[in-house]
């Protein structure tokens, strides 16, 4: 042991080296972020809570029942229901997402040929039982309504979702069956 | 009613006060210890500590005492019962009772007995009786664990502890506490610091030793022994556990103040509050001890004893032996 490490045993020189450094941080400010009470914005793009586009015109869902999400999903999360209305239009009865076994990839957003089935930014959803987190069409309806809206989703649409056009309507070249009593079909 | 026994009714009712003042003041700075590290602790970690349960978690220690004292009491079914029972209220005693001798300020005490420090010396040496029985009578092996290490620490840093302390008997001529606090006026700082800076060194490194912190924290090893010595403990026992554990810190600091750092006297004297440099030293020694315990790891347990037994008793001996030619020649 050379006379230099004797001294700097003898002295607890690292000992206080190290307390001086912790003294230091004593002082710089803490980084904690008070979690409840200040809420950290979800980053642009972040992929939260599930939620429908309700239309403008109609004011209903704008989903068509096609069944394009339900069969791109990887765990099989989505189940559609679609009927017959009175008039021959197809109808979907029962839109429902089990949140519990979502993995959030978003592939149904990106599959939606109508833009109707979108990620919400909201992430702050907990509850007892299992049956609160599996989405039904009106609480999907809701969801949009409270954590999307229409201009939100708009600029969501643009910038996240890859979409193959702007036009949300129904194609102009495709077959669409309007479904008129009459049985008259329009091409 | 005679002259005498009204006078022995007074003496009781002075003594029965001042109980009632130490032991107050003493549970408040407990409870307001634990506070104190846990905001410590977390500005050195960049945290910010306990700040949910009233104005910046002032009301959080209120909130623990409230949680444990309502919490169920668990047993172990293998417990021995009798020691398990009992094996708290010694720690816990132990401790209350090392208070009785510590003079917050001139005058103060509620026994003012001629051997205060070795009675101090006693008493923490008993309470290390109580985790010993926690740790047997739990019929676990993380407490048995525990409960080992911390008497094999406990008598290797006792020796230690004491004879760092004889260097302060030998220049104070005096075992009792008032009177080694009054013997450092004429010193430099009116402490015992510069010249006993060797046995104070000593005294806060075994002391910490002593009180079961970190870094001699081996007993209650988090991350080997789950929580050492009371693992099996809950509720109202653990928390006579938690109490008697801060409380010895208390008595550690205090009488680190009471030894080497002048008592109540300050640089200069503050009106109507004699008792003001004592707790402000205290405060300031708890933030060493947990400046301490954010800083350093634990120590691995053969280091341990090798500087307890290789390094501490050594110095202690050659300190005391230094003190007295000192004082001879002087």
């Amino acid at each position: 042991m050379t006379f230099r490490q004797l001294v700097k045993t003898v002295f607890l020189t690292e000992i206080f080296q190290g307390m001086a450094l912790t003294l230091k941080t004593f002082f710089t400010h803490p980084v904690t972020r008070q979690y409840p009470k200040e809420k950290r914005p979800a980053m642009p793009g972040f992929r939260g809570l599930h939620g429908l586009v309700r239309d403008q015109q109609t004011g209903e869902a704008r989903c068509v029942g096609c069944g394009l999400c339900a069969a791109i999903c990887p765990s099989q999360c989505i189940h559609i229901y679609t009927a017959d209305s009175l008039d021959h239009k197809k109808i979907v009865e029962r839109y429902e997402i089990d949140v519990l076994r979502c993995v959030f990839c978003g592939l149904c957003v990106e599959a939606c040929p109508y833009a109707a089935v979108v990620l919400t930014e909201h992430y702050e959803y907990s509850d007892y039982s299992r049956e609160a987190f599996y989405m039904t069409k009106d609480k999907l309806l809701a969801n949009w309504d409270k954590y999307m809206g229409w201009e939100k989703n708009m600029e969501y649409f643009k910038k996240f979702w890859h979409p193959r056009t702007d036009d949300l309507g129904f194609p102009k070249n495709q077959a669409v069956f309007k479904g008129s009593a009459s049985g008259k079909e329009t091409h | 009613m005679g002259e005498s026994s009204y006078n022995t009714m007074l003496y009781v009712g002075v003594i029965l006060l001042k109980i009632i003042v130490i032991f107050g003041v003493v549970m408040l700075h407990v409870a307001y210890a634990s506070y104190f590290e846990r905001k410590v602790i977390g500005r050195m970690q960049v945290r910010l500590g306990p700040m949910v349960v009233g104005p910046y978690g002032l009301l959080q220690p209120i909130a623990d005492g409230l949680k444990l004292f309502f919490k169920e009491d668990i047993i172990p079914a293998d417990a021995d019962k009798p020691v398990f029972y009992i094996a708290p209220i010694i720690s816990l005693f132990a401790a209350l009772s090392s208070l009785a001798v510590i003079p917050l300020f001139n005058g103060f005490v509620i026994a003012n007995i001629n051997v205060g420090l070795l009675f101090i010396l006693a008493m923490s040496s008993l309470s290390s009786y109580g985790i010993i029985m926690a740790g047997w009578a739990s019929n676990s092996k993380y407490s048995f664990l525990g409960g080992l290490r911390s008497s094999a620490q406990v008598i290797s840093y006792e020796i230690a502890l004491g004879l760092s302390l004889v260097g302060v008997m030998i220049l104070a001529g005096s075992l009792n506490l008032t009177d080694i606090v009054r013997a450092q006026e004429k010193y430099p700082f009116g402490m015992f610091l510069i010249p006993q800076i060797i046995g104070c060194t000593i005294f806060v490194i075994s002391g910490i030793a002593e009180t079961n912190r970190a870094p001699f924290d081996l007993p209650e090893a988090e991350s080997e022994l789950v929580a050492g010595y009371f693992v099996e403990y809950s509720g109202m026992r653990f928390a006579l556990f938690f109490v008697a554990e801060y409380m010895a810190m208390i008595i550690i600091a205090a009488v680190g103040i009471i030894c080497f750092l002048g008592g109540w006297n300050g640089p200069f004297v503050i009106p109507y509050m004699p008792f003001a440099w004592f707790f402000v030293k205290l405060w300031v020694l708890l933030f060493i001890y947990y400046w301490v315990r954010a800083t350093l790891p634990r120590y691995r347990y053969d280091h341990l004893m090798n500087l307890g037994w290789k390094v501490l008793i050594p110095l202690a001996l050659t300190n005391i032996v230094i003190t007295a030619i000192i004082k001879v020649l002087i």
